[in-house]
C-alpha cells in the first residue's frame, strides 16, 4: 500500500511538471505577443521595452526563463502579472478561490441530492413509464451547453421575469461574499448553482440507476432479500451503499475538475470572478504568468482528485492495486 | 469527460440466432429499439436541414447571411420595413434589429446586430458545428486507436512514453487546454504552420484539430485497456508464437476486436465535441467570423439577450436536440453491441 | 497617445441583464454649475468600472480610469482648468504660481512653486521632488516618449541606472524654482507637463515601479486603498487647503469609491436602481440597453461629442494598400452610416473622413470620400467611384485581411468593412483578436497586416497629438510592438509641413493651426486610414447625482459631483 502511495505521488509530481512545461511552451514558443511590450504599458518607446525585457529576464534562454518563473511561482511567490505590474499572481488566485469553491460546493450539494433521488426513483420505478421519462430528462440535462443554459437563466431571472414576484429577489450578477452577507451570498449563487448542477444531476442519476440495477442481481442482495428484509431496507442498506462506491469516486474526479477551473463557462456567464474567470481574462490578454499559475492550480486539483480516488480504490479493493 | 467500461463482446449468454456475426446481431437489436431509431431520425433530419442552408438562404429567404446588412429592409405583413429601429425618447440612442417575423421568406427569426438573417445563420451554423463535431470525433478516435494499438501492443518503453504523455494531457483541465491552444494559434500571425501544412485562422480545420487533440486521452485509455486484454487472448498469443510480425498482428487480429469500442464511443464523442465546439465559439476562440457555428451565434445573441433573445435561444435549442439525439443513439448502440457495458459522457 | 482602455474592450463578455422595470421620476436635467457649495459637501460617491486600470504607479499608468482619480489626489506644475465645457482645454498654473513663457528660444521653462503645500503624509512639497518625478519616467520606465527632449533624457532612456538629469531639470529648494532645459523647442511641452506622468510625488519615492501603491500627493483627496480586483478608495487629504479653484478645487463627496469588475449590464442596472452613482466614462452602455436608457432614464443621461476617432489603418507599405487609388477606393466604399448604426446609431456618433476630430485645434470639415459634391460632410458611399478606382489601381481581386477585435462592436465594424470591400471587388476576410493582444499586434510591421482596426482618444488638445503621432514618419518604428503609426504612413512633403507647423506653434499658434488644417486635409487625401466616425460620450448617472461637469480632457469631473 505504501509503495503504491509513493508511486502515485511521484507520478503526480511528474504530471504537474509536464503540464507546467507544456503551458510554458504553448505560450512562449509561439510568436505573437511580446511580454515586454505588455509590461511596458500603452505606448512605450522601444528603449523602454528593451529595458523591461532585460529587467524581467525575458532576454535569457527559455529554460532559464522557465526556471525563473517556477521559482517566482512556488518559492518566492511574487510572480507578477504581465498586464499589471502591480498585481501579484498568487494572492490574486487566493482571492478568487472562495468564489469558485462557493460555486462548486453549492452545486455539488444540489447535484448529489437530486441525482440520488432521481436515480433511486428510476431504479425503483423500473418497468413503469416513469423510469424512461426520468432517464430522458437526465439525458436532456446532459445535452445542454452550460453557458447557454446560464444565459437562458439570466434571460428569465434578470430580464423577462425579474419584475415578477418569482424572481425579483435575484440580485445583479456577481459574487457576494459569504462572510459579508450570508443571505446575499446564497441569493447570488442559487441560479448559478442550479445551472451548473443540471448536467451532473443527469449524469449521476444515470450512473446510479445503472449501478443499482446491476447490484440488484448480486448474490448478497438476493440473500438479504431471502432473509426477509423489507425492500426499503434492502435498498437503503445494501444496494444503495454498494452503488455509492462508483458514485463517490466519480464525484471526487468531477469536483476536482470543477474546482480546478472546469466551472469557467458558468463563472463567465454569471460574472463570478473565480479561478475560471481569472484564467479566461488572462487568456484574453495573453497574460502568461496568470495563465501559468491558474492552469497549474487547476491541474493540482485534477491530479490530486485522481490520485485520491485511485488510492481510495486501492484501499477499498486490493485487486486493482497495481504490482 | 468520457469514461468507458466495456466488457468483452460476446460474453453475453446470447439467445440470439447462432451463426450470425455479432455486428448483424447488434444491428438487429438496434432496429428494435424505437427510442434509438427516433433519435437517429432526428439526427439525420438536423443534418439534412443544416446542409440545406445554402438552398434556404438563396432560394427561400433570399439573403446572404455572411454580409452585414444594417441598412437593409424586409417585408412584414406586406409592408416594407427597415431592419433596424432607432431608439426612442428624446435622445434616440441605440438601434434595435428586427425580431422574429415567423415568415420563412423574410427574416423568420429576425436579424442580428449586423442585420443578418438569424434563421439562415442557424442553418449554416449547424453545418459548421456538425462538420467540426463529426470531423474532430473521427480524427480523435483514429489517433487514439492508433496510439493505443502501438502502446498496448509494443508495451514497455513505448507504452510508458505514450501513456505518460496522455496522463499530462488528461490532467490539463480540458476546456482550458482547448482555449489556450486556440488563443495562441489565433494570435500567431499565420495561424498553424507545421511543415508544408498551413492552416489559417479562419479555417474550420483549426478548431477541428484542436478539439480532436484534447480528447485523445479520453478515447485512448479505454481502447488501450482492450488492446491489452485482447493481446493476452489465446489466438493472439498463438499467432505471436508462430512468429507473426507485430504490425500485422496489431492490425489484423487486435484491431477488429477493439473496433466495437470505437463504434460505441463515436456518437458520444460527437456529442461531446459538438458541445466543446460551441463553448469555444461562444468564447470567440472557435469558428471565426463571419462564418457561423451555433456557438458563435449564441455569442452574437448575448449582446441582444435583452431585446432579441431568440438570437441566442434558437441555436441553443439546436445544440440540445443534436446532442440529445446523439446521446440516445449512443446508448442504443451500446446496448445493442453489449447490453452490460457502462459508459459515461459529460461535457 | 491614448488608446481606448484595452481591458474595457477585452472584458465585454460577461452577460447580465437587469431589472427591466422602474422608470425615471421627474428629476430635472442636471445643469453645469460651478463647484458645489458647502451645503453639498459629504457622502460617498460610488463609481462603477468594468475593469481596473492596471498598475497604479503614476509614472507607469496611462489610462483615463486612473487619471480621473490621480488629478484629484495629485498636482502637477500646471494643469488643465477643472471646469466643464471647452474651458477645460485651458492650461492654468497648479503647483506653479504662473504658466511660464519659455525663454532661450523656446528651450527653457522656469516655474516657481506655490509656498506652504504639503503632501498627504505631512511632508512639505520641495522643488527637487520634480527631479525624482522626471527620473522615474526613465527608471520605472514610463510608457511614453513625451519627455525624451529634456536635456540628458536620451541617455537616461538608454541607461536608466546612470541617469543624470542635472542639466535638464534644475531645481532650487530654497527659492522653490524648477527649470526645465530642452534639447529643442517643443510647443506641446506644457501640455505634456500637465499629464499625470508629471504629477508631484515626494522626492523620497523609490525610482522603481511602485506597483499598486500610489505615492502621497497634494490634492484634496488621498488614496486609502487600491485593489484591482475590488475597488479604489479615495478619502479627504487632511493637509489640503484650496489654493486655486481653477486648478485644484475642493471636492464635494467625503470619499470616492470606484468599484471594479461588474459587467456592463450589471452597471447599468445598478445605476438605474440607484445602488451606485456613476458609470465610468469609458464603459459603454451595451447596445441592447441603450433604447431602454434612452426612453426611461433620459434625464440621467448626458451626451458629449468626443475628440476621438474610430478608424481602420490601411498599411501603406503592404499590397494592395501601398497603392493610393486602392486606399481611396476603400474610403469611397466604406459605409460610414452602417458603421454608425452598429455603434448605436446617429445619436451616438458622427461620420468623418479626416484625421482631426471636430472642435479640435486645426479642424476644418473635409470629406472627399462621399457621394455628392459637398466635400464638407459625409452623406453616403460612392460605389461607382470606388469601383473605378479599384479598376485603375489594378488591385481588383486582391486578398485582404482585416485585423479586428473580438468584442461585439469590433466584430461588427470589421465585418462591415469586409462587406464593403467585397462589394468593390476585393476578396476580404476578417481576423479577430482579443483587444489586449490586438493593439500591439497591428502596430508591429513584421506582422505585415493589411488593415487594422483601432481608436484614438486625445491626450491633450493639440493637432499633432493626432496627426504627428498617428501619421508622422517618426512614429513608425519597424518591427516594434510600439509603433502608433499603424498605417506605416510617411510622406516627405507632409512631414515637412508638420515640422513647420510645430516650429510656428511656439510663436504663432493660430498660424500653426492653419498649417495643421492643411496637413489634415493632405493626409486625408493620401488615405492612410478609413476614418469611420467621431464617437459621442454617453454619461449615465444615478438620480441623486447632481453637479455634472464634463471636461474634454478628464471627462466627468468626479469630485465636482454631489450626492447630498
Amino acid at each position: 500500500m505504501l509503495t503504491f502511495v509513493i508511486r502515485r505521488t511521484v507520478s503526480t509530481i511528474g504530471v504537474l511538471f509536464g503540464i507546467s512545461v507544456m503551458v510554458f511552451l504553448i505560450f512562449f514558443a509561439t510568436p505573437g505577443v511580446d511580454p515586454a511590450r505588455q509590461l511596458a504599458g500603452r505606448n512605450p518607446s522601444p528603449s523602454s521595452i528593451a529595458l523591461i525585457r532585460h529587467q524581467f529576464g525575458l532576454d535569457r534562454p527559455l529554460p532559464v526563463r522557465y526556471a525563473i518563473m517556477m521559482q517566482k511561482l512556488f518559492i518566492t511567490r511574487d510572480l507578477v502579472s504581465y498586464s499589471n505590474q502591480g498585481q501579484k499572481v498568487v494572492p490574486e488566485i487566493v482571492a478568487a478561490v472562495p468564489t469558485t469553491l462557493s460555486l462548486v460546493f453549492g452545486a455539488a450539494v444540489i447535484w448529489v441530492v437530486l441525482a440520488v433521488v432521481m436515480g433511486v426513483l428510476a431504479a425503483v420505478l423500473k418497468g413503469t413509464v416513469f423510469d424512461p421519462l426520468l432517464m430522458i430528462l437526465a439525458l436532456i440535462g446532459i445535452s445542454m451547453p452550460v453557458f447557454w443554459l446560464g444565459e437562458v437563466a439570466n434571460l428569465i431571472t434578470q430580464a423577462r421575469f425579474h419584475g415578477s414576484f418569482l424572481f425579483s429577489w435575484v440580485p445583479a450578477l456577481g459574487y457576494i461574499s459569504l462572510t459579508g452577507d450570508p443571505f446575499g451570498w446564497f441569493k447570488s449563487l442559487l441560479i448559478p448553482w442550479l445551472t451548473l448542477s443540471v448536467l451532473y444531476i443527469g449524469f449521476y442519476a444515470r450512473v446510479l440507476r445503472a449501478n443499482l440495477l446491476e447490484v440488484e442481481n448480486e448474490d448478497y442482495v438476493r440473500t438479504a432479500r431471502a432473509k426477509g428484509l423489507s425492500e426499503r431496507r434492502v435498498l437503503l442498506r445494501h444496494t444503495l451503499r454498494t452503488s455509492m462506491i462508483t458514485f463517490v469516486s466519480l464525484f471526487g474526479l468531477d469536483f476536482g475538475a470543477l474546482v480546478g477551473g472546469g466551472a469557467l463557462l458558468t463563472e463567465v456567464v454569471f460574472g463570478l470572478h473565480g479561478v475560471g474567470y481569472l484564467t479566461y481574462v488572462s487568456l484574453q490578454n495573453l497574460d502568461l504568468p496568470t495563465i501559468m499559475a491558474t492552469v497549474v492550480y487547476g491541474a493540482v486539483f485534477i491530479v490530486l482528485a485522481n490520485a485520491l480516488v485511485d488510492i481510495a480504490y486501492a484501499w477499498l479493493d486490493p485487486r486493482v492495486r497495481p504490482t | 469527460m468520457i469514461d468507458v467500461a466495456l466488457d468483452q463482446p460476446g460474453v453475453e449468454a446470447s439467445s440470439e440466432v447462432a451463426g450470425r456475426s455479432p455486428w448483424a446481431l447488434a444491428l438487429r437489436r438496434l432496429r428494435r429499439n424505437r427510442i434509438s431509431l427516433a433519435a437517429f431520425v432526428l439526427f439525420i433530419a438536423i443534418v439534412v436541414i443544416s446542409f440545406s442552408a445554402p438552398y434556404y438562404a438563396r432560394s427561400v429567404a433570399h439573403v446572404d447571411p455572411f454580409v452585414n446588412n444594417v441598412n437593409g429592409t424586409t417585408i412584414v405583413n406586406g409592408k416594407r420595413v427597415p431592419l433596424f429601429q432607432q431608439g426612442g425618447g428624446i435622445l434616440h440612442l441605440g438601434e434595435t434589429p428586427i425580431g422574429p417575423t415567423l415568415d420563412l421568406h423574410h427574416y423568420f427569426l429576425g436579424a442580428d446586430n449586423q442585420g443578418r438573417d438569424v434563421a439562415a445563420r442557424v442553418l449554416y451554423g449547424g453545418r459548421s458545428s456538425l462538420e467540426i463535431g463529426v470531423g474532430s470525433a473521427v480524427i480523435c478516435c483514429l489517433i487514439a486507436t492508433l496510439l493505443a494499438l502501438v502502446a498496448g501492443f509494443y508495451g514497455g518503453v513505448v507504452d510508458g512514453l505514450v501513456s505518460r504523455a496522455m496522463d499530462v494531457v488528461w490532467a490539463f483541465p480540458v476546456l482550458l487546454f482547448a482555449i489556450s491552444v486556440s488563443t495562441v494559434l489565433l494570435t500567431a500571425p499565420n495561424g498553424l504552420e507545421v511543415g508544408p501544412v498551413h492552416i489559417v485562422a479562419s479555417s474550420l480545420w483549426l478548431p477541428t484539430l484542436i478539439i480532436a487533440a484534447i480528447y485523445v486521452p479520453y478515447v485512448y485509455r479505454p481502447i488501450r485497456g482492450h488492446v491489452l486484454s485482447v493481446r493476452e487472448k489465446e489466438f493472439v498469443q498463438a499467432a505471436i508464437a508462430q512468429g507473426a510480425s507485430n504490425m500485422r498482428l496489431a492490425f489484423s487480429e487486435v484491431l477488429p476486436n477493439v473496433t466495437h469500442v470505437v463504434v460505441v464511443l463515436l456518437p458520444l464523442m460527437i456529442a461531446t465535441t459538438i458541445l466543446t465546439e460551441s463553448a469555444l465559439s461562444f468564447l470567440s476562440v472557435g469558428v471565426q467570423a463571419p462564418a457561423a457555428s451555433w456557438g458563435t451565434i449564441i455569442d452574437d445573441g448575448q449582446g441582444l439577450l435583452y431585446t432579441r433573445p431568440w438570437v441566442a435561444i434558437a441555436p441553443g435549442i439546436m445544440i440540445v436536440l443534436t446532442v440529445l439525439s446523439l446521446n440516445v443513439l449512443g446508448d442504443g448502440i451500446r446496448d445493442a453491441l453489449d447490453p452490460r457495458a457502462k459508459l459515461r459522457v459529460d461535457g | 497617445m491614448r488608446h481606448l482602455s484595452w481591458k474595457a474592450t477585452a472584458l465585454v463578455v460577461a452577460v447580465a441583464l437587469s431589472a427591466g422595470c422602474g422608470s425615471s421620476g421627474s428629476s430635472s436635467p442636471t445643469t453645469s454649475t460651478s463647484s458645489g457649495t458647502a451645503s453639498h459637501r459629504g457622502g460617498t460617491l460610488t463609481v462603477l468600472s468594468n475593469a481596473s486600470f492596471g498598475t497604479a504607479d503614476p509614472a507607469q499608468n496611462y489610462t483615463l480610469g486612473e487619471w480621473q482619480l490621480l488629478i484629484m489626489t495629485h498636482d502637477g506644475l500646471v494643469g488643465f482648468k477643472r471646469v466643464g465645457g471647452a474651458g477645460g482645454n485651458a492650461l492654468v498654473p497648479d503647483l506653479a504660481t504662473t504658466v511660464p513663457v519659455p525663454t532661450n528660444g523656446g528651450k527653457t521653462y522656469t516655474f516657481t512653486l506655490q509656498p506652504g503645500i504639503k503632501y498627504s503624509d505631512g511632508t512639505p512639497l520641495k522643488a527637487s521632488d520634480f527631479l525624482t518625478v522626471v527620473k522615474r519616467q526613465f527608471t520605472v520606465p514610463g510608457p511614453t516618449t513625451f519627455y525624451n527632449q529634456i536635456v540628458g533624457a536620451a541617455a537616461c532612456a538608454a541607461k536608466p541606472k546612470s541617469c543624470d538629469l542635472s542639466k535638464g531639470v534644475v531645481t532650487d529648494d530654497t527659492a522653490g524654482t524648477v527649470t526645465f532645459n530642452l534639447t529643442s523647442p517643443d510647443p506641446e511641452f506644457l501640455d505634456q507637463l500637465a499629464l499625470p506622468f508629471m504629477l508631484a510625488v515626494p522626492g523620497t519615492t523609490p525610482l522603481t515601479n511602485q506597483g499598486n501603491n500610489v505615492p502621497p500627493g497634494t490634492g484634496p483627496y488621498m488614496w486609502k486603498s487600491y485593489d484591482p480586483n475590488k475597488a479604489a478608495v479615495l478619502v479627504r487629504n487632511p493637509y489640503f487647503k484650496q489654493w486655486s479653484v481653477d486648478a485644484q478645487p475642493l471636492g464635494n463627496p467625503d470619499s470616492i469609491v470606484e468599484k471594479f469588475g461588474l459587467s456592463l449590464e450589471a452597471e447599468v442596472t445598478e445605476i438605474e436602481n440607484g445602488q451606485a452613482d456613476v458609470m465610468f466614462d469609458q464603459d459603454l452602455i451595451p447596445a441592447d440597453r441603450l433604447s431602454d436608457v434612452s426612453t426611461k432614464y433620459a434625464s440621467q443621461v448626458h451626451v458629449q461629442l468626443l475628440t476621438a476617432d474610430y478608424y481602420f489603418a490601411l498599411n501603406t507599405r503592404v499590397p494592395p494598400f501601398n497603392n493610393l487609388q486602392a486606399r481611396q477606393a476603400v474610403n469611397y466604399a466604406a459605409d460610414r452610416g452602417a458603421m454608425i448604426k452598429e455603434f448605436g446609431g446617429p445619436s451616438l456618433a458622427a461620420p468623418t473622413c479626416q484625421i482631426l476630430p471636430p472642435n479640435f485645434p486645426g479642424y476644418k470639415p473635409y470629406c472627399p470620400y462621399t457621394a455628392g459634391t459637398d466635400t464638407t460632410k459625409w452623406t453616403a458611399p460612392d460605389l461607382t467611384k470606388a469601383r473605378q478606382l479599384v479598376a485603375q489601381s489594378g488591385t481588383k481581386g486582391a486578398k485582404v485581411t482585416i485585423v479586428g477585435t473580438t468584442d461585439e462592436l469590433g466584430k461588427a465594424l470589421a465585418l462591415q468593412l469586409v462587406s464593403d470591400m467585397n462589394k468593390i471587388g476585393y476578396n476580404a476576410t476578417a481576423h479577430l483578436l482579443a483587444g489586449g493582444p490586438q493593439y500591439p499586434f497591428i502596430q508591429n510591421s513584421s506582422n505585415k497586416i493589411q488593415v487594422g482596426y483601432s481608436q484614438w482618444f486625445q491626450d491633450y488638445p493639440a493637432a499633432s497629438d493626432f496627426l504627428n503621432v498617428l501619421t508622422g514618419c517618426g512614429n513608425f518604428h519597424p518591427n516594434s510592438d510600439a509603433s502608433p503609426n499603424i498605417a506605416e504612413f510617411c510622406n516627405k512633403g507632409i512631414q515637412a509641413k508638420m515640422t513647420q507647423a510645430s516650429t510656428l506653434a511656439a510663436t504663432n499658434p493660430t498660424g500653426a493651426n492653419d498649417i495643421w488644417a492643411q496637413v489634415d486635409h493632405q493626409v486625408t487625401d493620401q488615405a492612410p486610414w478609413v476614418d469611420m466616425f467621431n464617437p459621442k460620450q454617453i454619461d449615465f448617472e444615478a438620480k441623486r447625482v447632481q453637479g455634472y461637469q464634463w471636461s474634454p480632457q478628464w471627462y466627468t469631473l468626479l469630485d465636482q459631483l454631489w450626492v447630498k
